[in-house]
């Protein structure tokens, strides 16, 4: 497991005694060395981290003053009550957004799987043509497509509601498609083939062979849109006017621009909003970091070509 | 059972891209319909808008220095963290941890870090012994104060070089040590080709989101001092959505598709001379 690449050689059996000092030696500089440039490095890293949970605890003055340290000198916990109940809407932000998520979510794993199943196991005249289609629109940025959106949106009467958020999920997206696709064509054919013998479906083998087979690709297409729709901004910027109906990404920077009794933002609250922002994304990364792994072994470290 | 993407694509891509480039060709303020003024949105954005060059520039700036810097730092980084000592797991962690940090979050923090007084970055500067910036208000210092922030989230990139690293064969390696090659040798002439497809998909990917680039500025610059930050998804933004001008605002999303298309190509033509594949055949 640990192929080293800067180490050096356990085939030390041959070469003199004085060559297995000198091997030894560079070995403990290396170490040294390596721990230090990480350690340094990891403390830059850190910094802002550690810098983020101090402000959010900070009392108002501490923020009037702007007198922030990087290590908490005061904890004020409160700060976490007061952004749902007082001074923010947090609450309902954050239910915002994981109505969004929800969404974004299941519409992005499961419509994809089953668009990916199609392209990977069906024959159809043309297949090929749709299948260049998709992966060319993974190059079309999606602020080319914005305007005409805002504009489509607007005649559906969507503006101000979370519908423009969801409703382009539900339709898969070309990237996690491709994902998907390319994942589908390791799974041996044979195993479909044995289940239309018994006599499922199309659907059936989708749904009953090739899904469970699927778990690391739709975990990690999970994450992924996950994390898009979470933390998301420019889309809640334009579509949403009314402050009760923000996702918290949109929320936190609306926050940090308000300044009610106070001169300065509340920043803060700001921060206690950050975490919150923050937290949901660590806690599904290290649940799901396996899955994630493999697909990256699978597709994103073979490169693309 | 490929229709749910077909009808995304047909509403959702295919029709607003026709729309957009139509758009483009117009003077639309959104309550009135678009007006055909041709190729005028165009002609105002190249010859007439000093605005527009600025922005092409700062992008551009922007977009080379973080991918660059980000791809040397990333490959470094994974190099060292690739090395069998102990505790790298808490390591690999802390590195990976602010690639986790949603943009809106990391902006609102980097407002903080980057503050003239009492801004992380200064203080840290002023036991140095130096007096650092203010960072987001001078125009010199603002595009490489984006750019700080874009490198406290280089882990992505670092992830996918470390699993790929674990990749290489270890018989490449042994052989190499057999044959008296010393560990620069064996990481410049075997790790390195190996990684080269993934640094490849890293560059691309980081020159499309750098191009891109928009909380941030939104967030922490507004696009100023005097447009020093400007970029192009944010004019964008302003162009369109503050303004109203649909129709220049269209033609703006259109030509960052096209220095989109032609950094990515200029990537992958110029991959076959640095990109290494193991099935190839030469």
């Amino acid at each position: 497991m640990s192929a080293s690449v800067t180490g050096g050689p356990a085939v030390t059996g041959r070469r003199s005694e004085r060559e297995t000092v000198a091997v030894g030696t560079f070995r403990r500089r290396d170490a040294v060395w390596s721990y230090s440039v990480l350690t340094v490095v990891s403390a830059v890293l850190a910094a802002p981290f550690v810098f983020m949970v101090s402000i959010a605890l900070s009392s108002d003055a501490t923020v009037q003053k702007a007198a922030f340290t990087l290590f908490p000198k005061e904890f004020h916990f409160d700060n976490f009550v007061r952004v749902m109940t007082s001074d923010a809407q947090m609450a309902t932000w954050i239910l915002n957004s994981l109505i969004i998520v929800t969404f974004a979510c299941l519409g992005q794993v499961f419509v994809s799987a089953m668009v990916a199943y199609a392209f990977a196991r069906l024959r159809a005249p043309g297949k090929a043509i749709l299948f260049t289609i998709l992966l060319s629109t993974m190059m079309v940025p999606a602020e080319v497509t914005i305007i005409p959106q805002f504009v489509l949106f607007r005649e559906f009467g969507w503006i101000d509601t979370l519908l423009p958020l969801i409703v382009p999920h539900l339709f898969g997206g070309a990237y996690n498609i491709f994902l998907m696709r390319q994942f589908i064509t390791r799974i041996p054919r044979e195993l479909d083939e044995a289940a239309q013998v018994d006599g499922l479906g199309h659907f059936g083998v989708f749904a009953q062979i090739v899904l469970p087979l699927m778990k690391p690709v739709l975990v990690a297409v999970g994450v992924f849109s996950f994390s898009w729709a979470w933390g998301w901004f420019f889309g809640p910027l334009i579509y949403l006017n009314t402050q009760s109906k923000y996702p918290l990404a949109l929320g936190v920077q609306f926050l940090s621009g308000t300044s009610t009794n106070a001169q300065t933002p509340p920043y803060n609250l700001v921060m206690v909003g950050a975490l919150f922002l923050t937290l949901p994304m660590v806690i599904v990364y290290f649940f799901s970091q396996r899955y994630i792994y493999q697909v990256n072994l699978g597709t994103g470290s073979a490169g693309i070509r | 059972m490929v229709s749910p993407w077909l009808v995304g694509f047909v509403v959702f891509l295919a029709g607003p891209m026709i729309a957009s480039l139509y758009f483009s060709f117009t003077d639309y303020a959104l309550l009135t319909p678009p007006v055909w003024t041709g190729l005028d949105n165009y002609i105002r954005m190249f010859t007439a808008d000093p605005v527009f060059w600025k922005v092409l520039g700062n992008t551009t700036y922007y977009t080379v220095i973080s991918v660059g810097v980000s791809t040397i730092v990333s490959i470094a980084l994974a190099a060292l963290l690739n090395k069998p000592l102990a505790g790298m797991r808490i390591y690999r962690t802390i590195v990976y941890l602010p690639a986790l940090v949603p943009l809106v979050a990391s902006a609102m923090l980097f407002a903080w870090v980057l503050a003239p007084d009492a801004g992380l970055i200064n203080r840290a500067l002023g036991v140095l012994g130096i007096t650092g910036p203010d960072w987001l208000r001078e125009e010199a210092w603002v595009i490489p104060a984006l750019i700080l922030l874009s490198l406290w989230g280089v882990g992505t990139g670092v992830v996918l070089l470390l699993a790929s690293m674990r990749g290489v064969p270890k018989e490449l390696l042994e052989a190499a040590v057999i044959d008296g090659a010393n560990p620069r040798q064996r990481f410049f002439q075997i790790v390195l080709p190996m990684l080269s497809p993934v640094i490849l998909f890293n560059v691309v990917m980081g020159l499309i989101g750098s191009f891109q680039v928009f909380g941030q500025v939104y967030i922490l610059t507004g696009g100023g001092p005097n447009n020093a930050s400007q970029m192009l998804v944010p004019y964008l933004f302003e162009e369109g959505f503050k303004n109203y001008r649909m129709g220049y605002a269209s033609g703006l999303s259109w030509v960052l598709f096209a220095v989109i298309m032609i950094c990515t190509a200029i990537a992958f033509r110029t991959s076959s001379r640095w990109v290494f594949y193991e099935t190839e055949v030469r």
